[in-house]
């Protein structure tokens, strides 16, 4: 536009005119954003904020009362679309939106654009059961995003501790609602998730508005939370309201107790549980040491532990009835031996010269017991035994 | 024979023991042998009645406290 060097600097009047000339040439725009300060002067000027709705960033706009007339009242953090103008005021170098038309974002509109959203989102498969990730059995920090001082907060915290009365919290309280609602939330949860300490996060806040819950279908909240690789609890608003947050979330709980719940175990329920375990287990053993006992207890009963003595018994009968076999054996063997010698006597008496010698004859022997057939064989004076049939002489040769 | 300081487990003695029973019970062995086996069979139930005895009384004094 114009040279200037530190030996000529421009006046401030020269650099403002020429900054006022270049934005007066900028054409009116069509602008979305959520109104915030809304102030009524008592003149016929009304001044407020319009904020972006996902970044923090905001920009003044001014208005005759008359354009806000035509959308009055507005909700509290309206969504609306301003026709404007850019305007700068020399007097103090700001720049200021001159609105000459302010609509309201209809709650139609904004649902289409969430269904768009939500369907866009579910496409790229940002909702998918295999996305979620399990929440821990007893995380060691809890990440807590909730309003300042809300019933939310309170809720989550204690019934969390009524469960689990040692767990740990590291809490982000923030704006939940309103414009700066996505970028506070979203830090948070930046922080949270960066923390290696914190091994699940709830995003919890009450009921509201359905421009409160707003921020909570936010595109970039919602890619932000389903980046995020510690899982993530929603609890957000009532059962019928379904931020998008909810699609995204690991588990989206109906309430903030309910988050409570489902972040910690209840400390009573576990110990129950072991006792019953351990009860289980004591008695799983008690009747594997009956069983074993009752093993032991019947083979110690069975005779031959019972009465060893049978042991003995048994091989003392056995002799017993050997020896008996054998003392009839041998009896039966001797009758036999009797009878025999029996007919061996009969049949050597009958043999015998007794009957001869009965009749009269005798037997003579000579000393050598050799009997005399021959009558030369018996000289003068050999010695002769003379047997009768009883008894026996002896006598001499004479001749 | 086996000494004290080399125990078996339960399982060993109880199974050792049934099989002792069981060659007593059906009488082929001879008398000093028996007589050896029934010596073995008597220790090897006084171990295993000891190992559950004892089993039992430490799981009565480990249940006490949780009653």
């Amino acid at each position: 536009m114009f040279e200037t060097s530190s030996e000529s600097p421009a006046p401030v009047r020269v650099v403002s005119e020429a900054i006022k000339d270049y934005i007066d040439r900028l054409g009116p725009i069509w602008i979305e954003g959520e109104i915030s300060e809304l102030n009524e002067r008592s003149g016929g000027m009304a001044f407020m904020r319009l904020r972006d709705t996902s970044a923090d960033m905001s920009i003044s706009v001014m208005c005759y009362k008359t354009v806000l007339a035509s959308v009055q009242p507005l909700p509290a953090n309206a969504r609306v679309v301003i026709y404007a103008k850019p305007s700068w005021f020399t007097k103090n170098g700001s720049l200021t939106l001159s609105a000459k038309e302010i609509r309201q974002v209809g709650v139609g509109e904004l649902l289409a654009r969430l269904e768009a959203l939500k369907e866009k989102l579910a496409l790229e498969g940002l909702f998918s059961a295999d996305r979620k990730i399990a929440l821990p059995r007893l995380p060691r920090r809890v990440g807590l995003i909730c309003g300042r001082n809300t019933d939310a907060e309170k809720d989550v915290v204690e019934n969390a501790r009524r469960r689990w009365p040692s767990v740990q919290f590291e809490i982000r309280e923030v704006a939940v609602q309103g414009a700066a609602a996505v970028v506070e939330v979203s830090a948070a949860l930046s922080e949270l998730e960066a923390n290696p300490e914190v091994d699940v996060i709830i995003i919890t806040r009450g009921g509201g508005s359905f421009e409160d819950l707003l921020p909570f279908s936010d595109e970039s909240l919602v890619r932000l939370a389903a980046s995020c690789t510690t899982p993530i609890v929603s609890a957000i608003g009532h059962e019928k309201d379904s931020p998008l947050l909810d699609l995204v979330a690991d588990y989206r709980a109906s309430t903030p107790t309910d988050a409570a719940k489902r972040v910690v175990p209840d400390i009573a329920q576990e110990i129950s549980d072991i006792e019953k375990i351990r009860d289980r287990m004591f008695r799983r053993l008690v009747s594997t040491i009956d069983y074993e006992l009752n093993q032991i207890a019947q083979l110690r009963n069975r005779p031959v532990m019972k009465d060893p003595s049978v042991m003995v018994t048994s091989r003392r009968d056995e002799i017993k009835g050997w020896r008996d076999r054998s003392i009839r054996g041998f009896a039966s063997l001797l009758e036999i031996e009797k009878k025999e010698l029996k007919g061996v006597k009969a049949h050597l008496r009958s043999l015998s010269p007794q009957s001869t010698m009965d009749r009269g004859y005798a037997v003579v022997q000579l000393e050598d017991g050799s009997i005399v057939r021959d009558a030369s064989k018996a000289k003068a004076g050999t010695h002769l035994r003379i047997r009768v049939a009883k008894g026996e002489t002896r006598a001499t040769v004479n001749e | 024979m086996a000494t004290k300081d080399s125990k078996p487990s339960y399982e060993a003695a109880r199974d050792e023991l049934a099989e002792i029973v069981e060659s007593l019970e059906d009488g082929s062995a001879t008398l000093e042998e028996s007589l050896k086996l029934w010596e073995r069979g008597e220790e090897l139930a006084k171990i295993c009645q000891e190992w559950l005895d004892g089993a039992k009384k430490k799981l009565d004094a480990a249940k006490k406290p949780a009653e």
